[in-house]
């Protein structure tokens, strides 16, 4: 972990903890998406899924 | 594909219109998903890491990336293959 990764941990501004192992079975989770419909892991059961996270709507990078 | 960041849905919705996703925007406000992928340590973390993972139709993790560094990751994700 760099310096920069650790100083922003410390600050609680980006949080790192373990990346999940692979095979380990994915976290369930039921959030609102941006137009406010329920989402749930089990909606996408049978296909792929690729999910994506990203520090902040609208920011570089 | 599923965008999740800690942003309200109406930031979101905004980001999505701004660059017509073809993709939805989850809104873990509460940081307790990112926790759970480990993309979080806590409540007070204002982001999460950029960790993207690739979720199988059996629903386990076939691929766990932090595309910290973009560009470095996909050549890593392409050589795999």
């Amino acid at each position: 972990m760099g310096l920069l990764r650790k100083l922003l941990a410390f600050l609680h501004l980006q949080g790192h903890g373990e990346l999940l192992a692979v095979g380990a079975r994915a976290p369930a989770f039921e959030l609102p998406d941006h137009t406010g419909a329920s989402v749930r892991l089990s909606d996408f059961a049978g296909r792929t899924v690729v999910l994506w996270f990203y520090p902040k709507a609208d920011t570089p990078g | 594909m599923l965008g999740i960041s800690f942003d309200a849905p109406e930031h979101n919705r905004a980001f999505a219109e701004k660059f017509s996703f073809p993709f939805r925007l989850l809104c873990d406000t509460s940081r307790d998903i990112a926790i759970a992928y480990g993309a979080a340590r806590s409540r007070r973390d204002r982001f999460p890491a950029r960790y993207t993972y690739v979720i199988g139709p059996d629903g386990r993790i076939l691929e766990a990336l932090d595309t910290s560094s973009p560009a470095s990751q996909a050549a890593e994700i392409l050589a795999r293959r």
